[in-house]
């Protein structure tokens, strides 16, 4: 919480040597002290301003909205938790380094007793800041610029811009962000990348250059977006070992999909939630808005938590998909679902079940998965209220099945099929949380149910990510 | 011509799939292997030749001729369909960008047509007209001509991988439609080389397709 400065309501008179008291003066202001304090939080006050102090680019309309629950205070708690609301609004539009709110009584000409006088004093953002990283991982050293700029126009609309320049790939991103002024949540944002992916398991390099919009607004519960996106997706083979059937999917291609995704999450963390629950669930449709692909793709992803007895915390999680080719092309590899590795089913390799060719995998058009975790703190609870808080182990129950449409057969073979020969596996392991967005892992597994053509991976397994089943 | 079965496939993505960025490539069994030289290797090392019954003096000849027609009939094609505005804006273009959608296949259209005029200036043949082009061409023929002769191949009376070479270049110059019919009546002019190119469609193609004029705007024969 910032500072908040309160000054009385009624200022008291100041005593010093320089008056002069006689002893009967002394006594007098004291016992109107006394009658002059009142109980603060009973007295009714009026909010007459509301100013923000230190505004250089921002534009004041559009931030009338947060600041507009201040006026409806009816008394002096209610003011200061109101400003604090106000001010947790203005942080959370990106453009301000620090708030600071003070209230004061009302000064000049209309002030009345019992008014108020609110000032926010903030700091604005640098116009531009940029940032160099340099990172290593896969095989390939990279150096990432970042460029970004916060409160473009004034009304809270943030444009950013990546480039990263590696010894294989070279990828880069801008991105413009505009809130609607008054409803944050309201948003829309446009994307143009160049994205390029290596993928050791299917044997594909993967080119997108690609522009997206995005629109996205809360309704009741719920956060929906709409999206639309158009890439030209090149594909090639990483190596040349590379089976025939991933051989066979290089070349160009143009994708331009509508997409809709609902999110309703009630969980208190994104990472670790010790209670709530989530649901997501996103659609995408492809080809009737140009492009070769053309599809129908679902996609659903299910979560719930419980808190149990000794501050262990019971977690069950489902995930599945279907990819729907619409027309006679087949579908394509960059659509497909994979499955396996240390975020999905744990104990077999990256993405290495289901339907595969020659040691690549091809990923499959219908999959689910599920997962029940139990996670405790870690046994004897080590480094207490600090660092240790950071780290759970968990005991875990994964399985999962992948497999491709064969059209003409009816949903209820398909059903049958996914439900037959099932991958599955147990264990148990270390989960350290990454701030609020990221985990490390690292698990004993013992894969179970494997079919001939899985890579696994039992033993000691390492999975970093940020979407964990 | 080495009487070996072989199923022909055309991909739009063909190029792309090629480990060297090269039509044609055959895939055999787990092999992928693309190019003439190195397809021609492998048949041999898997114990078919068609030049086994020449001598190491008519195979350096052989391979002269070869790079001959590389050289000149190859890059030709290549200025022919791609340097001359007229024919890359009417047909060159539209048949690349045929299979996909827009505005993908303007902007793939555009890349060949940049990467084979950047080739052509590497290799100096960007500063040339259609004509002399035309000129080269026509000496080609001429030297191609005048080593066939008489003979109903190149190299005694049987085929040669020259032979396969040259019928893949004349016979795609004469069935392909441009805007104007010049290379064709050139190639036309030597009547020897025009009934060299009938007698292996007979001998080899009739019984496999319909017709000459079934190729349409195919651009070669690819083996798959």
């Amino acid at each position: 919480m910032g500072t908040v400065h309160a000054r009385s309501l009624d200022p008291l008179p100041m005593q010093g040597p320089e008056l002069g008291v006689h002893a009967d003066d002394i006594e007098t202001p004291e016992m109107e002290q006394e009658s002059k304090q009142e109980v603060l939080e009973n007295k009714d006050v009026i909010v007459q301003h509301v100013h923000i102090d230190g505004l250089g680019r921002t534009k004041e309309d559009c931030l009338t909205y947060e600041i507009a629950g201040v006026f409806r205070a009816k008394n002096l708690i209610d003011v200061m938790k109101r400003a604090h609301e106000a001010r947790q609004k203005l942080l959370r539009l990106g453009i301000f380094r620090q708030v600071e709110v003070v209230i004061d009584t009302s000064q000049g000409v209309d002030a009345l007793p019992n008014g108020l006088d609110v000032t926010f004093e903030v700091t604005e953002l640098r116009r531009m800041t940029g940032s160099y990283n340099t990172m290593v991982g896969n095989n390939e050293g990279s150096m990432v610029l970042g460029l970004k700029l916060p409160n473009v126009f004034g009304r809270a609309e943030k444009l950013t811009f990546q480039f990263s320049y590696g010894t294989k790939e070279t990828s880069y991103g801008l991105s413009f962000f505009k809130p609607q002024p008054g409803h944050f949540e309201r948003n829309f944002a446009v994307n143009f990348y160049k994205v390029t992916g290596q993928f050791p398991w299917s044997s594909l390099r993967e080119t997108d250059r690609g522009v997206s919009t995005e629109f996205s607004f809360p309704l009741w519960k719920t956060n929906h977006t709409l999206k639309w996106e158009g890439v030209w997706r090149e594909l090639g083979c990483l190596a040349r070992t590379a089976s025939f059937a991933v051989r066979e999917e290089s070349g160009h291609s143009l994708k331009s999909s509508l997409s809709h995704a609902m999110v309703i999450d009630t969980r208190n963390s994104t990472i670790l939630p010790r209670r709530g629950a989530l649901l997501k669930i996103n659609q995408e449709l492809a080809g009737y808005t140009g492009g070769d692909a053309s599809f129908l793709k679902e996609d659903f992803e299910l979560q719930f938590n419980k808190r149990l007895f000794w501050d262990s915390v019971l977690s069950a999680s489902l995930w599945g998909g279907c990819l729907l080719p619409i027309g006679d092309k087949p579908t394509c590899i960059a659509d497909r679902f994979y499955l396996g590795g240390p975020t999905s089913v744990r104990g077999f390799s990256m993405y290495s079940i289901g339907p595969q060719s020659e040691g690549d995998y091809l990923g499959g058009e219908v999959y689910w998965a599920g997962a029940v975790h139990l996670y405790t703190p870690l046994p004897f609870r080590p480094g207490k209220g600090g660092f240790g808080d950071l780290f759970r182990t968990h005991f875990f129950l994964n399985a999962g099945n992948l497999c491709n449409l064969n059209y003409g057969d009816g949903p209820r073979a398909h059903l049958s099929k996914l439900a037959e020969c099932i991958r599955w596996s147990y264990g148990a392991g270390i989960v350290l949380r990454l701030g609020n967005i990221a985990r490390l892992e690292l698990n004993y597994c013992i894969p179970m149910g494997v079919q001939s053509g899985d890579r696994i991976c039992d033993g000691v397994q390492f999975g970093a990510g940020i979407r964990f089943l | 011509m080495c009487n070996l079965p072989v199923h022909v496939s055309c991909r739009s993505n063909a190029e792309y799939m090629s480990p060297s960025g090269k039509v044609p490539f055959v895939h055999v069994g787990n092999q992928v292997v693309s190019e003439l030289g190195p397809i021609v290797q492998f048949t041999k090392a898997k114990g078919h030749s068609l030049s086994d019954g020449l001598d190491d003096v008519q195979r350096a000849e052989m391979k002269a001729y070869m790079e001959l027609v590389n050289n000149m009939l190859l890059t030709a094609e290549l200025y022919i369909q791609w340097c001359d505005d007229t024919t890359a804006t009417e047909i060159s273009r539209p048949r690349y960008s045929s299979p996909y959608s827009w505005p993908l296949n303007q902007i793939l259209a555009y890349q060949k047509q940049w990467e084979v005029r950047r080739k052509m200036n590497a290799i100096g043949w960007a500063g040339k007209s259609l004509e002399q082009v035309y000129e080269d061409v026509s000496q080609c023929c001429q030297a191609l001509s005048q080593r066939l002769g008489t003979q109903p191949y190149f190299f005694n009376k049987q085929p040669t991988e020259l032979d396969a070479l040259v019928f893949g270049h004349l016979f795609t110059i004469l069935t392909t439609r441009l805007t104007s019919d010049e290379l064709g009546e050139k190639i036309k002019s030597y009547s020897n080389l025009l009934a060299f190119c009938r007698r292996i469609e007979q001998s080899y193609f009739e019984d496999s397709q319909a017709g000459s004029s079934s190729r349409g705007y195919s651009k070669g024969p690819s083996l798959f």
